[in-house]
């Protein structure tokens, strides 16, 4: 009952003065629109898309490093680091291994085509879940014995061939030769283990250096049978690692951390050459701090615009604070106003960010993304109006609150 | 006058500290912006030092070795030409075969001159490294190339010379550094034939390191990167050392003319005599083109950003000291039938807001001046930043004053009896 009425004030003052409504308005959903849109490419980057379906219960090994008291040598994980120690792990049901994306050449009819390619082992295709579009993808027999097949992505049948189909047909790519067997939906390009634009056997790399390094250009995805099982296997990886024989004296351990890719992402922020993970909850930290200076300016302006309208109605308050009426009601009653307001604004800031994402995709900025709003996106977005709207009408409802009935009838609140 | 605005700001100070902190606030956005926008136009306007027009890059990727450009290698000290680990890779067989790539290129009638090196200009790699001169430390960064590398980049020698045969029989390693690394070690000396790393960092091999030519400039990641100290070192493919790894860039000049066909040539020549290497060739001009992109990415981003804020600001502004000005209708009134013109009180309302932004200026000059003073960002010269803050000054004034021209109209247009009707 009390909040109805509060929400009908809250409505009637809303249309009282229409331009400071527009006003709040605009800052309201420009704030939200910024952050929404930091919060959706963030979404896009981490959450679990396809083909990425099993991320909740994969880890990968997006890392690797050699240490010693003054030497660093920082790069992916080899060939040599996956097979011999990254295999059969307790509670891991399958290993895929990939390369970072090489860019490469191809050369036809005077054109050049600049592509993505990245070797891979038979399990990738097994834990991400692609959408073949044509064929299938390449198989353990394919791996073994080094068939020159390729799976290529959409953006690169086109590139290729037009809008005809790709099967059976050849790409030159660097040089080598390879039938298509396979053509999968485009992956953006901000996925670290699925983009790409042509997918290769690791085995058909030019040559068999690779086989023999324990820091490469390859990442180790690790399929677990539930995410429980987390801790256990990078606890089984890294006392494995220990056994690793060192290339040269001046490094004294290597380590190569079984990880999300959120951690692997902090670990490359905020690790240390002591301790080689990130600890998230820094990257979490750090992402709120980003956010909370950008909201500063904002809360301010808006905290400005509500502390002048609420002297506005000094008046209506001295009438209701001598019909006996609390501080606490009135506090109560500011900020349930300043939250519909936000709210309001955080609608049409939600409705903006779809607009700007969308310009953003049309616009090809990253490569293959078609950014979205989604259920989680709307759920920060609705988040971070409630909190805007509390932060911003907390300090102005104070002020109101303790306004004496007398001044404020005599309209003289300085 | 200004004693007297102090005193009607001081008078309604919570609702003025509140405005003024905006206004600082506003004033640390539109300086994080103009900085680095003046910083990008301060370093523009700067020589990069050598040619982007008829070169090619190559890099190529050997298959064969882990120690290459996507990896970082930190050494605790010193010498970044000692390889990262001892083991031979078969270097000075790469290095044979990158002397036969480079003659395979010359022999194209496109070809005018082709080098190698360690770093191409805009490729984002870096190898930064430090000397030690008389307990004086010398950061810069390194690269690594051969005899035609400045011939090829159309490099320009201000004193001594480019590597050539004459250094083969050295006792030393001969190199080049740019005339800002010159000036900041041999201030008033002439560098040509001076050693400078006479303290050398604890189990450094090799021969001491003698200059013997200054450059204007290198600034490999381009116009809007902030000129370095920089230093060449030889890259000798012929070099009978076990231990010198092999340079993995290419630079190819071409004659004028020369079309896009040239490029799938090129690289049919270079993996006919190289087959297990890879090869990703790039014109110059298209790898300036993508780095400017990457450069103002951020300023485009944050100047888009803060421009909503500032209209955000100036709207609400516009509002606050609207609403402060109905609220003052009888102080207004009773000023105007006390003879006050239109004109005075025009000017004492933009006269407060002004007192107001010159506080939050002189605050926020206190804050951004901690940047220079604490060297945050050691790139960015201090004049850079009392630009920026001149710019930002000059466009929060015109910001606030606006703002509170159309409230201070909107006052002084009220008739003196209408006003004090109120009392």
């Amino acid at each position: 009952m009390m909040l109805r009425n509060h929400l009908t004030l809250a409505w009637r003052v809303l249309w009282r003065r229409p331009f400071f409504t527009a006003t709040s308005l605009f800052g309201i959903s420009f704030t939200l629109v910024v952050l929404m849109v930091a919060v959706a490419l963030l979404d896009h980057i981490f959450a679990p898309m396809a083909p990425e379906v099993r991320q909740d219960r994969t880890l990968g090994i997006f890392r690797a490093r050699f240490v010693g008291e003054h030497s660093l040598w920082n790069s992916a994980a080899g060939y040599r680091m996956l097979d011999r120690y990254a295999r059969n792990l307790p509670g891991v049901e399958r290993l895929g291994i990939v390369s970072v994306p090489a860019e490469v050449h191809s050369y036809t009819s005077g054109r050049r085509i600049e592509s993505f390619l990245r070797r891979a082992d038979a399990d990738y295709w097994r834990i991400l879940d692609f959408d073949f579009l044509e064929g299938g993808p390449f198989t353990d027999q394919d791996v073994a014995g080094g068939s020159a097949v390729a799976v290529i992505s959409a953006a690169t049948r086109e590139r290729f061939f037009g809008n005809a189909s790709a099967m059976g047909r050849t790409i030159t790519a660097d040089g080598q030769s390879f039938r298509v067997i396979g053509v999968v939906s485009n992956v953006p390009a901000t996925r670290p283990v699925a983009s790409g634009d042509i997918f290769v056997p690791l085995t058909t790399a030019k040559t068999d250096a690779y086989r023999q390094e324990l820091l490469g250009d390859f990442f180790g995805l690790l399929l677990a049978r539930s995410s429980s099982e987390f801790p256990a296997i990078k606890a089984e990886l890294e006392s494995r690692l220990k056994s690793v024989e060192m290339p040269d004296r001046e490094y004294d351990r290597f380590e190569a951390p079984a990880e999300t890719y959120f951690e692997s992402v902090a670990g490359q922020q905020f690790g240390t050459k002591e301790d080689v993970r990130g600890h998230p909850e820094r990257l979490w930290a750090a992402m709120a701090l980003v956010g909370c200076l950008f909201l500063l300016l904002p809360t301010v302006n808006l905290v400005n615009l509500n502390v002048s309208r609420i002297m506005e109605r000094a008046s209506e308050i001295g009438v209701r604070k001598s019909f006996g009426a609390s501080s606490w009601t009135l506090v109560g009653q500011f900020v349930v106003e300043n939250v519909c307001l936000t709210l309001v604004g955080g609608m049409i800031g939600f409705a903006l960010s779809g607009a700007v994402l969308y310009a953003i995709s049309a616009a090809e900025i990253i490569p293959y993304a078609q950014l979205r709003l989604n259920l989680r996106v709307f759920l920060y977005g609705f988040g971070l109006s409630v909190l805007f709207g509390l932060i911003s009408g907390v300090y102005p409802a104070w002020r109101m609150s303790r306004l004496h009935p007398v001044a404020a009838l005599r309209g003289a609140a300085r | 006058m200004i004693r007297h605005l102090l005193r009607l700001a001081w008078n309604r100070k919570r609702a003025n500290l509140l405005i003024a902190l905006e206004i600082l606030l506003s004033l640390i956005v539109l300086a994080g912006v103009a900085t680095l926008a003046v910083f990008y136009v301060d370093n523009y306007r700067r020589p990069i030092g050598f040619e982007v027009e008829h070169i090619w890059t190559i890099a190529i990727e050997m298959h064969a070795d882990r120690a290459n450009s996507s990896i970082t290698v930190q050494t605790g000290q010193g010498d970044p030409a000692a390889p990262q680990t001892p083991v031979d890779r078969g270097y000075r067989e790469q290095r044979a075969l990158i002397a036969q790539l480079l003659l395979a290129l010359r022999d194209m009638p496109e070809v005018e001159a082709a080098a190698a090196a360690f770093i191409t200009p805009y490729s984002g790699n870096t190898w930064n490294s430090d000397i030690e001169i008389k307990g004086k430390t010398y950061r810069y960064g390194g690269n690594e190339a051969t005899d035609d590398f400045a011939r090829v980049m159309g490099i320009e020698v201000l004193r001594g010379r480019w590597f050539d045969r004459e250094d083969d029989g050295a006792a030393w390693s001969p190199v080049v550094v740019n005339d800002r690394l010159a000036r900041e070690i041999f201030p008033d000396k002439d560098p040509i034939g001076e050693f400078i790393d006479e303290q050398r960092p604890a189990g450094q091999q090799g021969p001491r390191m003698r200059v013997v030519g200054v450059i204007r400039e290198f600034r490999k990641d381009g116009e809007y990167a902030s000129p370095e100290n920089f230093l060449f070192t030889r890259s000798r493919l012929d070099d009978p050392s076990l231990e010198a790894q092999p340079p993995r860039e290419l630079v190819v000049r071409v004659r004028p003319g020369t079309t896009a066909a040239f490029e799938e040539k090129a690289v049919g020549r270079l993996r006919a005599a190289a087959p297990d290497w890879t090869f990703q060739t790039e014109q110059l001009a298209q790898s300036r083109e993508t780095a400017h992109r990457l450069w103002l990415a951020p300023l485009a981003a944050a100047g888009i950003v803060s421009g909503f804020l500032l209209v955000m600001v100036a709207m609400g502004l516009t509002g606050v000291l609207w609403l402060h000005v109905t609220q003052r209708t009888r102080e207004i009134g009773l000023r105007r039938a006390k003879g006050a013109t239109v004109a005075d009180i025009r000017r004492q309302l933009v006269g407060e807001v002004a007192v107001l932004t010159a506080i939050a200026c002189l605050a926020g000059a206190a804050i951004i001046a901690q940047l220079p003073l604490l060297e945050v960002f050691p790139a960015v010269r201090p004049a850079v930043y009392g630009v920026s803050l001149a710019i930002s000054f000059a466009c929060i004034f015109a910001l606030t004053l606006t703002c509170a021209w159309m409230p201070a109209r909107v006052a002084s247009s009220v008739e003196p009896a209408e006003a004090l009707r109120y009392e």
